[in-house]
This record gives structure tokens, C-alpha cells and sequence, in this order.
């Protein structure tokens, strides 16, 4: 697959504050990649840089090979998809999605009998049927959500960027909506470059998640690679599930405060030494249980607990004041009834961590 | 039927009863501007139509029935030029505050991205408001006179050889001087519709690839237009009851619907200035109306 987008070393600063480092990323034709990174990470100046609402102070932004630095946010043929949506509060759903079409400078579509067939396969492409003649306060945010998709879709960019699309999405529509924007993704191949703050969606959606953190890329992979070998400590904060130690390694050994665990695993570079174990992969123990070869672990104080539906969070306070959390998968294991402030013993394997140094 | 009746009752009891305290409260608190309304609004119209019908003498006014003071207005040359005079001054006031309040107001409501400065400049043009009408008016006489600050410049500059006598004392200064007293009432209602336009609105149009003008015409305007409409509300309603502008920069040679009555009620004929009241009032209403009709205000605001 071509390349349709290609950044190098792009940097941004507002003032004093450095808000994109140096990133670096390539983009194929027809694929989802979903950016995942917490508020402030730099993820929405890096799409504001590519869709050309802002001007990087460093770097390339390459689209089919050419340098669209000099090149204004509307003539590039990247559509933009807001996080609020920003649709036209005073037109209807078939206006809206009719705008750009109508109203751009370049090759405008005047043709009434042109306009009306792409707007009718673009409204029932994202299963608008039906709401054509409704102002777009009159519909549900579902609806407001695939009106702003139809609008930016219907002028055929090759790329779409997408700013937290399902952040104004209330929790079981966003899970129905992130099914609708893979189909209508696939079933055009344009490519889609999605910002998200949840990991979970990030996981979810992309054919590749690029991880940014700090204005840095952190790794940019497949899901389930990035989720189960994440490259660096950074990576694995902000993928949420890991329980993270700072530390360091001494003699074949983890230390973390009082703890340490036995190294066995390889090591991956990186400049400050980090133990990262997963939430899941954590078992709780009475505090008197002896580890077995292969384990590591700790001792702490059980704090609380999260129902989640298909399983429980255990809160723990490690000795060091350390907050440690467990997942316990119900398909797994029971629910395990832990007395509040009483001490255990979180067991797991020692291959399961993943160590940097 | 059997069926039917306990619902009426269930729902007797919990909605109607529980909203019954509510509105007696919601009556007290409209009460005071009702009454006020009624005593000092609509009795006094109620008043003024009435009036207008009553038989006028020259020292004297009857409760008798006639409609001799309408017939009056109507068949004089200088009261129906009067109300013509009103109307045009009202449409070129009207015309010439959008003008210089629209781009003023774009700028303020749109351009500014910084909400204090915003503020700060919408603050500025009220400073005006911080003299008395009065002053502001008569405040116009030094500007435009022949002898005057625009007419010295103009000499000065050798832009114009001879003093531009139109300035003062025509219809054009009394436009002016309006222009100038009523344009933040055109500007302060637009530049907060402009204000309330989601920036991202536009930069979703700017994406789309419309031009500044198009987005202009397709979504800026269309979005102020109840701003436009307030304002156009605020202006015509202050400028058809002017009068004091109209004397004071024309030297009284513009004469609106407000002149009229000032001079018939200094002259004590009630009756004449009650008809030029009761037309003045129906003509308020008709431009009012006319702008309710263009936008739907309750459902834009």
C-alpha cells in the first residue's frame, strides 16, 4: 500500500510551551489509524497541523508525495471532522451535508439533478434516510455525528481526520457509532486518521494505533501488539491497563521501593527503568502465601473494589503508598470477597511483566 | 368507563396540584408589570385614541364625538408630508446604522477573538451615552456649521474651496446626527449573534472550501439576522418617536411625526396631537410587526 500521507519532524510550539516535539508518521491509502493520547499529549495540534488550520513551526506535511505546507486547510483534500461537530445551526441535514458541494470555490456542483443523486447515496450511506428535511437540532447526537461525517465524506477527501468523533457521544451509542464509522470507512477506502483520549476506542477502531504522548510518538503498531508488548513506559501509561513501578535494576533484580521482583524477561531500552504488569494478569493471595518459582510479587493493603459488569477492580495500596490495581475477568475467576485494610499477596508470573531499562 | 376512571383521578392529584402553588406564584410576579403596563400603557393609548375623536376649538376641547381632527390631518399638505418626512428619515437612518454598524459590529463579534477586548470595545461605543442627549446633539452644530470643525478640515485639506453649506440645517445633518446617536443599538444585538457563532462553524466552511464571502452570505449573516432585527427593532422604534434631533440639527425645517405633536400640544390642540399619536403609534406597530415576520425571534433566540 502507497503512502498517502507522510509527516517528517513536525514541531509546533504556542509561546514557550512545546506542544509537538518531532513527530514522524506515515499513513497508507484505505487504512483506520486511530492517535491515542491523553489531554495535552499534542494530538489535536497534530491534526490541526495536517488539516492545515495551523502552520508547523518544523517539518513536512507530505500528501501524495507533495509538500502541502503553503497549501490552505480547504485545498488539500483532507476532510476534517470536529469533536463539537460544528454543523450549520440554521440549515437542514440535507443542507449541511450539501454545503461544501454547493458552496466551494473550486469546481462547485450547480447541477440540481448531480447534486440531489450524491446527496441521497451519501444520506443513506450513513442512514440518514428519512431526516433530509430535519434542522439538525431536531435530531438525536447520533444523527448530528453522521451529518458531520456526510458532510466532510460527500466532497470525496482522500483522507478524513477525525477530532475525538465520539467524545460528544453518550457510552452505548459511541459503541454502536464506532461500528458505523469502521463500515462507512471501509465501504468507501478513504482513510481515516481518528483522535482519541480512550484507549479502549483506540484499540477498538484503527488498523494501527499511533500512541503520542508529550508531543512524542510512542509507537506506532497494530492493536494487539501495541496493547500486550507496548514500547516504552510512556506507551504503557497511556494504554491504561498496566500497573506501572518506577525503579531500578540491580543485580538481576527490579527495585521498586521496598519491593523487587526477580528479572527473567528481556529488557527494552529506555532511559528510566520501569516494571509494567498488566491488570489482569494479577492474582490475589491470603498474605502468608509463599511465592512459587517463576512469581513475582508484593504485599498490599486492599482498599476497595470497581463492578464492572464482566468483572472487578481491586484497589491496593502497596507498602511504598503505591496504588495497584487488579482486574478480575468473572469468566475467569470468581469474585473474590477481600476484607477491607486487610493485607494479601498479588502473585503473578514474573514472564508476564514487561521490564524497561 | 370502569376502565377510564381511576387514571383521571391519579392524574388530578399529582400534576395539576403540584403546578397550582407555581403559578400562583408565577401571578405575583408578573402582577406589578402588568398593572404598570396597563395603567401607564395601555389606558393612556386607550386615552389617546379616545382624545383624538373629541371636538377641538381653538382654547377649548369637548368629549363630543367627531371625526373633524383626522379629516384635518389628512387633507393637510404639511402633516402628510410630515409622516412622509418620518418614513423616509426612519429607512435612511435605518439603511445608514447597518451600514456603519454591521462591518463595526463583524468586527467586534467575530474578529476580536479576545472576549475582554470584546467587551471593552462594546464598552467604548456606549461611552457616548455617558453625556446627555442633549449635548450629544447639539454637539453636531460646531462639527457640520459652515464654519464648522468638517468644513475647515475639508478648506484646510483643499479638498473643498468653498464651505459645504448641506451640512447643517438639512436633512442630511439630522440623518447624521441620528446615524451617530442611535448606531450602538444596531451594533450591540448583532455583535452578540456574531458572538455566539461557534468558531469552528466557520472553519468547518472555510474546510469545506467556501470564501470568506460565501461563508458570509451562507452562514454569517443568516446566523446575525436576529441581531439585525433587534437592532433594526430598537433603531426604528427610537427614531420614528424622534424629534428633538430632527429640530435641533435642521433648525426646524424638518418636520417628523414627533415635531407635529410637540408643537399642537404646546399650542394645546389635544385632539390634533392625539390623531398624529394614534397614527405614529399604528406605524410603530406595522414596522414592528414587519420585522417580527422576517425572523422567527422565539425560536432564533
Amino acid at each position: 500500500m502507497a503512502d498517502v500521507l507522510r509527516i517528517e519532524g513536525l514541531g509546533k510550539s504556542y509561546g514557550s510551551k512545546l506542544a509537538l516535539r518531532d513527530v514522524s508518521l506515515a499513513v497508507a491509502d484505505n487504512e483506520y489509524v486511530s492517535l491515542l493520547g491523553p489531554s495535552g499529549s499534542g494530538k489535536t495540534v497534530l491534526l490541526r497541523l495536517i488539516a492545515g488550520f495551523e502552520l508547523p513551526d518544523r517539518g513536512r506535511i507530505l500528501f501524495d508525495g507533495k509538500d502541502i505546507a503553503t497549501v490552505p486547510a480547504h485545498k488539500r483534500g483532507i476532510g476534517f471532522v470536529f469533536q463539537n461537530f460544528a454543523l450549520f445551526p440554521h440549515l437542514s441535514v440535507y443542507d449541511n451535508i450539501g454545503f461544501g458541494l454547493v458552496n466551494r470555490e473550486s469546481d462547485p456542483v450547480i447541477d440540481p439533478l448531480a447534486l440531489r443523486s450524491r446527496l441521497n447515496a451519501m444520506v443513506e450511506l450513513v442512514g440518514l434516510s428519512g431526516l433530509e428535511d430535519r434542522g439538525v437540532h431536531q435530531i438525536s447526537g447520533g444523527q448530528r455525528q453522521r451529518v458531520a461525517l456526510a458532510r466532510t465524506l460527500v466532497s470525496q477527501p482522500r483522507i478524513v481526520l477525525l477530532d475525538e468523533p465520539l467524545g460528544a457521544l453518550d457510552a452505548n451509542l459511541r459503541t454502536r457509532m464506532r461500528g458505523e464509522l469502521r463500515r462507512i470507512r471501509s465501504q468507501l477506502g478513504v482513510t481515516f486518521l481518528h483522535v482519541t483520549g480512550s484507549e479502549s476506542e483506540a484499540l477498538a477502531m484503527g488498523d494501527r494505533i499511533v500512541v503520542l504522548n508529550e508531543g512524542l510518538i510512542g509507537q506506532v503498531d497494530t492493536p494487539d501488539i501495541v496493547y500486550n508488548s507496548p514500547l516504552s513506559p510512556n506507551v504503557v501509561h497511556s494504554l491504561n491497563c498496566y500497573n506501572l513501578f518506577a525503579g531500578d535494576i540491580q543485580s538481576g533484580s527490579f527495585l521498586a521501593g521496598a519491593h523487587s521482583f526477580p528479572l527473567t524477561s528481556k529488557l527494552h531500552s529506555n532511559p528510566s527503568p520501569a516494571y509494567a504488569i498488566r491488570q489482569d494478569l494479577i492474582s490475589v493471595r491470603p498474605s502468608n502465601a509463599s511465592l512459587a518459582s517463576g512469581e513475582a510479587g508484593l504485599t498490599a493493603t486492599y482498599l476497595a473494589s470497581e463492578y464492572t459488569g464482566a468483572a472487578f477492580m481491586y484497589f491496593f495500596r502497596a507498602e511504598d503508598g503505591h496504588i495497584v490495581e487488579v482486574e478480575n475477568h468473572l469468566s475467569h475467576r470468581a469474585a473474590q470477597n477481600l476484607d477491607v485494610n486487610a493485607t494479601y499477596q498479588l502473585v503473578w508470573k514474573a514472564d508476564d511483566a514487561i521490564v524497561y531499562g | 368507563m370502569t376502565i377510564a376512571s381511576p387514571t383521571p383521578n391519579t392524574a388530578d392529584i399529582t400534576p395539576s396540584n403540584l403546578a397550582q402553588p407555581r403559578s400562583k406564584a408565577s401571578y405575583w410576579l408578573i402582577a406589578p408589570g402588568a398593572i404598570w403596563m396597563t395603567l401607564f400603557l395601555v389606558v393612556p393609548l386607550g386615552m389617546m385614541v379616545y382624545v383624538s375623536f373629541w371636538s377641538q376649538t381653538t382654547f377649548k376641547i369637548e368629549p363630543i364625538l367627531t371625526t373633524k381632527s383626522w379629516e384635518a390631518f389628512f387633507a393637510s399638505d404639511t402633516y402628510l408630508n410630515a409622516l412622509w418626512t418620518t418614513i423616509r428619515i426612519w429607512l435612511l437612518v435605518l439603511l445608514s446604522t447597518f451600514v456603519v454598524g454591521y462591518p463595526t459590529a463583524l468586527f467586534v463579534g467575530l474578529f476580536v477573538k479576545n472576549k475582554t477586548l470584546a467587551t471593552t470595545l462594546l464598552v467604548l461605543c456606549v461611552i457616548p451615552f455617558w453625556t446627555s442627549f442633549l449635548i450629544r446633539v447639539l454637539a453636531w452644530r460646531p462639527m457640520l456649521g459652515k464654519e464648522g470643525a468638517i468644513n475647515i478640515i475639508l478648506q484646510a485639506l483643499h479638498i473643498t474651496r468653498e464651505p459645504i453649506e448641506a451640512l447643517l440645517f438639512t436633512e442630511l445633518s439630522v440623518i447624521i446626527g441620528m446615524t451617530q446617536i442611535y448606531c450602538v443599538f444596531m451594533v450591540g444585538p448583532i455583535a452578540f449573534m456574531l458572538g455566539r457563532i461557534d468558531p469552528n462553524v466557520i472553519e468547518a466552511a472555510r474546510d469545506l472550501g467556501a470564501s470568506f464571502w460565501r461563508i458570509f452570505r451562507t452562514i454569517i449573516l443568516p446566523l446575525s439576522m436576529p441581531g439585525v432585527i433587534v437592532g433594526g427593532i430598537f433603531v426604528s422604534v427610537m427614531v420614528l418617536g424622534e424629534f428633538a434631533t430632527a429640530a435641533a440639527l435642521s433648525g426646524r425645517k424638518v418636520n417628523m411625526l414627533g415635531n407635529i405633536i410637540v408643537t399642537q400640544v404646546g399650542s394645546l390642540k389635544w385632539a390634533f396631537a392625539a390623531v398624529v399619536g394614534v397614527i405614529l403609534t399604528i406605524l410603530m406597530g406595522v414596522v414592528v410587526a414587519g420585522f417580527l415576520r422576517i425572523v422567527d425571534l422565539k425560536r432564533e433566540l
